[in-house]
């Protein structure tokens, strides 16, 4: 019998040298394996074992415990133990593969009993692997731009969702948070803006799964909460046209992919990780107090000859008053615990995480809560056959009650002279009978009455099943879903506050499901010829399809404030709606190839096809494609020589890559069913159709540099880029003439979309990292990111240079889009102070009427007059009008840096890292509103700068403009008279400010407990850390935060009181358990 | 056997390979009807041109703009706590005014709608259907459009006609157009309406009288345009004669005997109702989708819900002065002076006593006082019409009139005199222009009218017009012991100085957003015909 198998295993060895050298044996192979298996099967050995043994080092001949021993093509694991030693079954001739978190996996021979490895730390992140979608390869074959941040760098942190920890880690990439409620949203734009219908969104691909592009979620939460930021092994980010192509239509704004950790195979890991932390509003408005605001209203009061209001009649007894932002803010805490267990022989492995995150909101009546469940899987089922599975389960709630985008702006809009509670207990309110007082409801109030609770439960995962035909050739069949299940309570009781009366309470429940599915079948071949040159090709067919349906239901007159249930509410006041449907519907075919030749040269193709549900038919296919080429130029004879070079690779790549991102059957007319009082439901056209719409086109080159020197103690990245998008997909803003909306305007009709002009995307990203010192007991590092970005609106369809994209605030145009511009910039008048003295009438000009004729200089009704905002006339037509308005700047940023340093001395490690932004300019919009004297709100406290209006002979004439003058000629304030002919508001530079800033983003601390002590506790690694998050901003900007993020491009950075980012203290553990 | 596997993995594999089937990428609307598979019958044309009548097809001019600009811009009305309408108030418009805004989006909006429902009927109605019935459906979405287009031409003068939003796509900035086009084209979409518009329809539909009827106010409007040296075109004249005179005396229809329940919601759609907005109710009207004219009611005791009494609009001592001691009824149902008694809002709690002067018409008491327990603040129920049967007697008269300094024409006097005496005012017996002007301010006053009528004197009698505006007395009424005064300086509603109008205030300033947006607006007009 030995001799049988002993035989067959020679055959077989044979049979697969040859194959290995011939490639075209596939009838063989099924033999091969299946002798291989029979091997396997009984175990036989071949060569004689021993036992061996050894110690794993890292280059600083420290031991390394917890290493993963592997006897190649054996079941035989072993780990080192703290002094890093092992023993093994093993003999001469075997093979073993020795592993380790953060190094690089080593092969070696077994020469000897007693072994000595060494193993170099991945610092230089070349062997590491790095998603290419639908494959993977080392970082030095990469030949796209790419850039990789490991999960342990995103958690320095804290992010409560994984994408705000990518602000200055990776180069090219612009970050901005959108809102700091907690699980707030955050922009990312890779490689620029190219798209102006309102989403930039890079594609998300956890695992496999395509995350659908998070959209406006409304009150600022983030569709990829969800996603534990601990459960993250690495995230890839593909920016150029050559990496990204392979995923085709979805991916023109570049691909965020992010692999889970995985299990290992070994013995079992037990993780447990942990922080609490403790938010604070950064910084507060400076807002009147009460004495203040009475005095400004009795000034005004002399001056409107009205609205005198006696209980303000002695300011000075009055006491502070309430001052609103600190009714609204607390300090909040948040926790996070994480649990994870990973572990499996050389068939399966497995990791399971169980998580639970909870987050106050540093505004009242916001909650986060996040309880997830993660079960990756892996199997090699036969040894042609690989199945597995990664499955997250998360449930989320959220509490949004008043913390919609503008919290600061509810936090303004009530007045000091408001108690929060009465004496008598009861909530506050506007008293006031005067109808200049907006009766606004108490915030404090509301937060504690009003509840809105959404809940979500998501269920995202894949399975799939690998095939290996022979050495080369293997099939993978993947299925992957995102199931996402969302409701949403609202319930408003009836309440008092003061003026405010809700004498109905009613409530809405909705429920929504969006189901996303993929399907996904593709062939990976590989072969070295003449072990010089290497292919490698992929090929296959995909088809997505997202479904959605939702039910909403609402209902007056509970028969109390505690009793909630939709059904409780009176029957004839309930109403419902619902929607279903499905797509967009995807389908695709693609193929890439990828040659290497000799090391030195790699050359990679891309081709895919696309068809897309969302254009009529005829328009719906699209072929995507890409090409690149690396030479690897440390491989070349020349360098050989320069030994402080590791490694050089210089990248050229271009591409054409397409986007279908848009609503659905905009190429048609939709009717949507109303009410009217004439036959029920009645037929309501709710958007202009476009039948010609089809797919937008991003040609995009890239040239990029890759080098590491000094025994890879430096490397850097450098990637120069141009992109232009034509044929923009936009819901094209018309004029109000047109009865459409880009926004909410009931009667209107949706926007139509579509293909207009091009735009271009230009800069760079520069990315170097550096082990400045490296000694025994001390290492620092530093690492840099630049990333420049040049955004200019090339062309834009048939308006010509007069079309622009408008974007209003309050009536007036705020924003515009112009050809030779950057996208979404600002325009408006340019300031030049208030009329202060009769020579400014002379010298300025004035504004006009409808007719073009100026308006007369006048204390009274429709005249200009003291006090009001001068603008400068720079068409010099002696009038002010439309026409003197002017570009006020770009509020994209034309730099974003990041610079970390991280510091270990013996068992401390202290990591600093800043985040910085220049060249962007926000609308401050409630600079605006908070500095109208005349305006019913509570005010900076900047207002009292008004513009005093004083008679110079205070017997001379009342109506001379001669004989009056300003006090304060260089105040920005308008005067306190009631008129606005002069439109003071209008936009202009006063309220566009520089929006540059640096911020540290987070300050750490950590300490790891000696093993020592720990081994006694049968702990293996033990680290404790304290963490300031958005430590400190500098800024010019007077608002509370320049970083304003938005959804909508066309409205990037509009301040209009967000959701400030809080600043975070935290302390936390990270604790692991072998054995 | 591992082949065999193998084998079935691959033929799986290309049979998903093999692709999706054609229809994979067909993912129609399954919430939504398409417009490429509606208008198959005439029932499908009547739920499309139904859309036209109410709802946000119309909500948003409703709610911002008519009263607004048909009442307190033309000094009958003032609510002081609201800027925009301070400003219209005090003539001192900005190009941001929320009114101005309001008024031209939503008057857009209803043309929008019109538009694009005519050419569907027109490019996707079913050959099946009778030509007459689809006739019909045109003239209803017509008449509609006329009348958007009557208000923004009287308004804004000229403005751009779109006839095609769907061409605006590869167009869309464009030119005004010169005001009389502006009214041509109103007048071929009335005439057009008054030819295939049936003489009867269901309640609450556009009938031929309420094109002719509309028609004749469009052609009085037109023979004083350009005329600024205070003669009237006569061939207009006679053709509102002609098309007002057919109304009067033709469609078989009366004034409803009680000037008081045209405001009621019991008498919606009444025969005197030429053309009414039909209002929808409940919760489920979404915000300016519904008639929101009771947030103008001055207490939230009579109103549904309780809520709502927002922005209670109060008449002017100028408009209070038209009033004689005779015209009570015209009066009380139109505006409530302090302690007047209405037992109809909230009769359940004992009817409503006023405790100032607030307007009073449209203002119709809550779910019960309405027997619509589903009524919300948002969604009234009264059908308010635009057309009534006494606005064309009146623009009958008025065109009877013509360029006389006064009439005694029997016609003439016979249905001006209808509209008094269904008042319970004595008859007159002599007409000139200043008592048309008077009757049709206290009759159609808070119906958003009579700015337009100052508009239409302002084209052809300009002086008079500027002259009358400058001379109203702009101040709320108070009750000083009983007795009514001009609310005097200091005191909110009293007097402001105001620099004086000319004849540019009769034109209002396009909507500052828009002529940034289009900035061939600034451009002179340019014919369209």
């Amino acid at each position: 019998m030995t001799n049988r198998v002993l035989h067959l295993n020679q055959i077989s060895k044979k049979l697969c040298m040859e194959k290995f050298k011939t490639i075209s044996l596939p009838s063989w192979l099924p033999g091969c394996i299946l002798f291989l298996l029979l091997i396997l099967l009984t175990g036989t050995p071949v060569f004689a074992q021993t036992k061996i043994s050894g110690t794993v080092t890292n280059n600083q001949n420290k031991p390394v415990s917890g290493a993963t021993i592997h006897v190649v093509k054996t079941t035989r694991y072993t780990t080192t133990n703290d002094a890093g030693a092992f023993s093994i079954e093993a003999g001469k001739g075997d093979v073993i593969t020795v592993s380790y978190v953060g190094y690089v996996q080593k092969e070696v021979p077994v020469t000897s009993d007693n072994m000595h490895i060494q193993l170099e730390a991945t610092d230089n992140q070349l062997e590491n692997l790095v998603v290419i979608g639908y494959g993977k390869v080392r970082r030095k074959d990469l030949t796209g731009s790419i850039s990789s941040i490991s999960g342990d760098e995103l958690r320095k942190t804290q992010p409560s969702t994984f994408d705000q920890a990518l602000q200055g880690k990776v180069a090219g990439v612009v970050v901005q948070q959108i809102s700091g409620q907690p699980g707030g949203g955050v922009s990312i734009q890779i490689h620029g803006v190219s798209s102006v219908n309102g989403n930039n969104s890079p594609l998300y691909v956890i695992d496999g799964v395509v995350i659908a592009p998070p959209g406006n979620p409304g009150a600022g939460s983030n569709p990829l909460n969800t996603i534990n930021p601990s459960e993250i092994e690495s995230i890839d980010v593909l920016k150029d046209a050559s990496a990204t192509a392979i995923y085709g239509s979805q991916a023109t704004n570049g691909v965020i992919v992010i692999s889970t950790k995985r299990g290992k195979s070994g013995p079992p890991t037990i993780t447990y990780d942990n922080y609490f932390g403790y938010q604070r509003l950064p910084k507060r408005l400076p807002v009147v107090d009460l004495p203040q605001f009475a005095s400004l209203l009795n000034a005004r009061a002399v001056v409107w000859g009205f609205d005198a209001r006696p209980e303000f009649a002695n300011p000075q007894y009055l006491g502070k008053g309430t001052d609103w932002q600190e009714e609204l803010f607390r300090s909040a805490p948040m926790q996070n615990h994480n649990l994870a267990i990973n572990g499996g022989d050389a068939r399966t492995q497995y990791l399971l995480s169980l998580s639970y995150f909870d987050q106050d909101g540093i505004a009242l009546g916001s909650n986060f809560k996040r309880y997830s469940v993660r079960l990756n899987l892996d199997n090699k089922t036969t040894n042609w056959l690989k199945i597995g599975t990664s499955l997250q389960l998360a449930h989320i709630k959220e509490a949004v009650s008043t913390t919609s985008n503008s919290v600061i702006n509810t936090a303004l809009s009530l007045t000091p002279d408001i108690p929060v509670k009465n004496l008598d207990g009861s909530w506050g309110g506007v008293t006031n009978t005067s109808g200049w007082v907006t009766p606004v409801p108490n915030p404090v109030g509301l937060t504690a009455l009003n509840s809105d609770n959404r809940k979500r439960n998501q269920l995202f995962g894949n399975v799939y099943a690998e095939i290996q035909f022979y050495k080369d050739l293997s099939l993978r069949n993947e299925v992957s879903g995102n199931f996402d299940f969302t409701t949403e309570d609202i319930f408003r009781p009836t309440y008092t506050f003061g003026k405010v009366q809700n004498t109905v309470n009613s409530s809405s429940y909705s429920s929504n499901q969006n189901i996303y599915t993929v399907v996904r079948n593709y062939f990976n071949y590989n072969h070295l010829f003449s072990n010089k040159y290497n292919v490698s090709a992929t090929a296959g067919h995909e088809a997505q399809l997202t479904t959605f349906e939702n039910v909403s239901a609402s209902r007056q007159n509970f028969p109390s404030n505690n009793v909630k249930s939709i059904s409780a509410g009176d029957a004839t006041t309930a109403a419902n709606s619902g929607v279903k449907g499905s797509g967009p519907a995807l389908e695709s075919y693609f193929g890439r190839l990828n040659l290497t030749l000799s090391d030195k040269y790699l050359l990679t193709g891309n081709l895919r096809r696309d068809g897309s549900s969302n254009f009529a038919e005829g328009r719906r296919w699209v072929t995507t494609y890409s090409g690149a080429f690396a030479w690897k130029l440390n491989n070349e004879r020349f360098l050989k020589g320069a030994a402080f070079i590791n490694e050089l690779k210089l990248r050229l790549g271009y591409g054409v890559t397409n986007n279908q991102n848009i609503p659905p059957n905009m190429y048609t007319t939709l009717l949507t069913s109303v009410q009217t009082a004439l036959s029920g439901a009645s037929q309501f056209q709710s958007n202009l159709a476009n039948p010609f719409i089809s797919w937008e086109k991003t040609n995009n080159a890239n040239a990029g540099l890759d080098g590491t020197f000094l025994n890879w103690r430096i490397n850097f990245s450098l990637d120069v880029y141009n992109r232009k998008t034509d044929g923009l997909l936009l819901a094209l803003p018309l004029p109000l003439f047109s009865g459409t909306t880009t926004g909410w305007s009931p009667g209107a009709m949706t926007a139509p979309i579509v293909n207009i002009g091009s735009m271009s995307n230009k800069g760079f990203d520069f990315r170097i990292g550096s082990t400045n010192i490296n000694t025994k007991n001390f290492t620092w590092k530093t690492d840099f990111t630049l990333s420049y970005i040049e955004n200019k609106v090339l062309s834009l369809g048939p308006g010509g240079a007069s079309a622009n994209l408008p974007q209003s605030l309050n009536g007036y145009v705020f924003g515009k889009t112009v050809v030779g511009q950057p996208m979404g910039a600002f325009y408006g008048y340019r300031f030049d102070g208030v009329f202060a003295t009769p020579e400014d009438f002379k010298t300025h000009a004035l504004p006009v009427d409808q007719s073009g004729n100026p308006y007369p200089v006048s204390p009274n009704g429709g005249g200009i007059w003291y006090g009001d905002r001068m603008y400068k006339d720079l068409n010099g037509d002696g009038v002010i009008d439309t026409r003197d308005q002017t570009y006020l700047g770009s509020p994209l940023p034309k730099y974003q840096f990041g610079f970390n340093n991280t510091f270990n001395y013996k068992n401390f490690d202290f990591n600093m890292f800043f985040s910085a932004s220049v060249g962007n300019k926000v609308l401050n919009q409630l600079k605006i509103s908070q500095n109208i004297p005349t305006n019913n709100t509570s005010y900076f406290s900047s207002v009292l700068d008004y513009a005093v209006v004083a008679m110079k002979d205070p017997n001379g004439s009342t109506t001379d403009f001669n004989n009056f003058y300003v006090t304060n000629p260089y105040t920005t304030i308008v005067g306190l008279r009631n008129d606005n002919t002069n439109e003071n508001s209008r936009p202009s530079d006063l309220f566009i400010e520089d929006g540059s800033f640096i911020r540290c983003k987070t300050i750490s601390l950590g300490y790891r407990v000696p093993e020592k002590l720990l081994s006694k506790i049968h702990v293996n690694t033990c680290r404790v850390y304290a963490t300031m998050s958005n430590a400190f901003i500098i800024t010019k900007y007077t608002g509370m935060d320049p970083e304003i993020g938005s959804w909508n491009p066309l409205q990037a950075g509009w301040d209009n009181g967000y959701y400030p980012q809080p600043r975070v203290f935290t302390v936390g553990v990270n604790i692991s358990l072998n054995k | 056997m591992k082949n065999i596997y193998r084998i079935i993995w691959i033929i799986l594999a290309t049979a998903v390979l093999g692709a999706c089937s054609k229809s994979f990428l067909d993912r129609p609307s399954e919430s939504q009807i398409s417009a490429d598979n509606f208008y198959k019958t005439t029932a499908d044309l009547r739920l499309a041109t139904a859309n036209l009548y109410g709802g946000a097809t119309w909500g948003v001019w409703h709610h911002a703009a008519f009263l607004p600009l048909g009442d307190i811009l033309s000094g009958n009305a003032y609510f002081p706590w609201n800027g925009d309408w301070v400003q219209l108030y005090t003539r001192t418009i900005t190009a941001g005014n929320s009114v101005m805004q309001g008024g031209w989006t939503g008057l857009y909006n209803t043309i929008g709608q019109c538009n694009t429902t005519i050419n569907a009927i027109e490019q996707k109605a079913d050959a099946s259907i009778p030509v007459t019935d689809r006739n019909a459906a045109l003239g209803e979405a017509k008449f509609i459009r006329g009348v958007a287009y009557y208000y923004l031409a009287m308004l804004w003068g000229a403005v751009p006609i779109i006839e095609d939003n769907s061409k605006l796509i590869q167009q869309p900035l464009i030119n005004r157009n010169i005001v009389s086009d502006v009214y041509k084209f109103i007048a071929k979409d009335l005439a057009f309406a008054a030819q295939n518009l049936p003489a009867t329809d269901a309640t609450g539909r556009v009938t031929t009288w309420s094109a002719q009827g509309m028609l004749g106010k469009v052609y009085l409007t037109m023979a004083g345009l350009g005329q600024s040296g205070g003669t009237r075109n006569q061939a207009l004249l006679d053709s509102a004669i002609k098309y007002a005179g057919n109304v009067c005396k033709n469609s078989g229809l009366n004034l409803l005997p009680s000037y008081y329940n045209l405001f009621r919601s019991q008498y919606n759609d009444n025969p005197e109702s030429l053309f009414a907005l039909q209002w929808a109710t409940g919760p489920a009207v979404a915000w300016q989708a519904g008639n929101l004219m009771l947030t103008y009611s001055p207490s939230n005791d009579i109103n549904p819900q309780q809520n709502g009494a927002w922005t209670p609009l109060q008449p002017t001592y100028d408009l209070y002065l038209n009033y004689t001691p005779d015209d009570s009824v015209r009066r009380k149902a139109s505006f409530m002076i302090n302690k007047d008694f209405y037992p109809e809002l909230n009769a359940a709690g004992g009817g409503f006593t006023a405790n100032g002067q607030y307007m009073k018409k449209h203002i119709i008491g809550n779910e019960k006082d309405n027997n619509a327990p589903t009524m919300t603040f948002t969604a009234s129920i009264q059908h308010d019409a635009l057309l009534r049967l006494a606005d064309v007697y009146l623009v009958y008269a008025e065109a009877k009139l013509g360029n006389q300094a006064t009439t005694t024409d029997a016609d003439a006097l016979y249905y001006f005199n209808q509209v008094r005496t269904r008042a319970g005012i004595n008859p007159v017996t002599t007409i000139n222009m200043d008592s048309i002007i008077k009757e049709r301010r206290i009759e159609f006053a808070f119906e958003g009218q009579f700015w337009l009528d100052l508009v239409r004197l302002s084209y052809w009698n300009p002086v008079k017009a500027v002259n009358f505006i400058n001379n109203q007395q702009r101040v709320t009424i108070t009750d000083s012991s009983g007795v009514l005064i001009p609310t005097p300086a200091g005191q909110t509603g009293g007097p402001t100085p105001i620099v004086p109008a000319t004849i540019s205030a009769f034109t209002l300033q396009l909507p500052a957003s828009e002529v940034a947006t289009d900035p061939k607006l600034l451009d002179p007009p340019v014919p369209y015909y």
